[in-house]
């Protein structure tokens, strides 16, 4: 039996933000835009989904007096994830056969 | 990665999230400054204390002071990288905190061969103790107050510990090499007197963190130009 693939995840810009920060402890917005190439509005919105659904932590505060956003995955965000990528190897491996 | 979202297949899914992970990882590189700074900390007391003893002359003043006073620096580039720092690794943040934890050792072993002598004299005249020495040449007796015997092999035993960490868990030869070094150092400074000692810890200065510290730096600077 498939499950189905989760459709928070199963987004292109989604999925490359949380594959970035399960890879990392924490990261700054600059960081994840850099590394995925999203544009500032596209990726606050995508972030905004991650956080409403519980699998990103973001903190916002000053530093050096400019606003800097820092996300991190929670252990919800790290449980989702590897159930996708679960998911994802069943239906590969029906493929195969 | 802009604009509208695309449907994404199973395979596109497994490549986005394996390109994702990889640009995580390329995301870090030590600048090898902490590690040039604390080699030439080393290092040069090091040599100055060799030639002190061996040479008999005295600069002025103890020269080991200067490793303390590398603190200073290290607290600027520490703040200097945070800054600049943009996501923390989890390998990143076990490697502070196993560095942490060296400085602190490191701290602990030079107040204990600090305080050591006084506590351990007092406890042993509580005692109705002392430590006696006796001079072969001369025939004279007198009180000799305890001391750490070995001192060089502590540290250089502990300055072996980090690296090796460092160096494994990063796969960087040059510190795992240095590393090993080092405790073939240790192995070492078991023979050899106070003065050369100091010998020891100046090459163990160089092959564990500034010749490192140089390589991580080189690298570094070169990753930031590709970058740029």
């Amino acid at each position: 039996m498939f499950k189905d693939l989760d459709p928070i995840l199963h987004s292109q810009l989604r999925l490359a933000v949380m594959s970035l920060l399960i890879s990392v402890k924490e990261a700054e917005f600059t960081f994840i835009r850099e590394k995925t190439n999203a544009t500032a509005g596209n990726l606050s919105v995508q972030i905004q989904k991650l956080k409403d659904v519980g699998y990103i932590e973001v903190n916002k505060q000053f530093k050096d007096n400019y606003p800097q956003t820092t996300c991190k995955i929670t252990p919800e965000g790290i449980q989702a994830f590897e159930a996708y990528v679960h998911a994802l190897q069943q239906y590969l491996q029906v493929g195969k056969q | 990665m802009t604009g509208e979202e695309k449907e994404l297949s199973e395979q596109e899914s497994l490549r986005l999230i394996a390109s994702m992970i990889h640009k995580a990882k390329g995301g870090f590189h030590e600048t090898g400054t902490s590690a040039i700074l604390w080699g030439s900390a080393v290092a040069i007391p090091g040599f100055i204390s060799f030639a002190e003893l061996k040479w008999n002359f005295y600069i002025g003043f103890d020269i080991w002071l200067l490793t303390l006073a590398a603190i200073i620096p290290q607290i600027f580039i520490s703040i200097r990288e945070g800054r600049r720092r943009k996501a923390v690794s989890h390998d990143e943040s076990v490697m502070n905190a196993v560095w942490t934890t060296y400085g602190f050792s490191i701290m602990l072993l030079v107040i204990y061969i600090n305080v050591m002598p006084s506590v351990s004299d007092q406890l042993l005249r509580a005692d109705g103790v002392e430590w006696l020495e006796h001079n072969l040449t001369t025939g004279k007796t007198e009180h000799l107050k305890p001391y750490v015997v070995g001192q060089t092999s502590l540290f250089l035993l502990l300055y072996s510990m980090p690296t090796l960490v460092t160096g494994i868990a990063r796969k960087f030869k040059p510190m795992l090499y240095g590393a090993l070094l080092c405790y073939v150092l240790f192995f070492v400074s078991f023979f050899t007197s106070f003065t050369y000692d100091m010998l020891l810890m100046a090459v163990a200065g160089i092959f564990n963190w500034l010749i490192p510290g140089f390589i991580l730096r080189k690298k570094y600077l070169k990753t930031k130009g590709t970058n740029v």
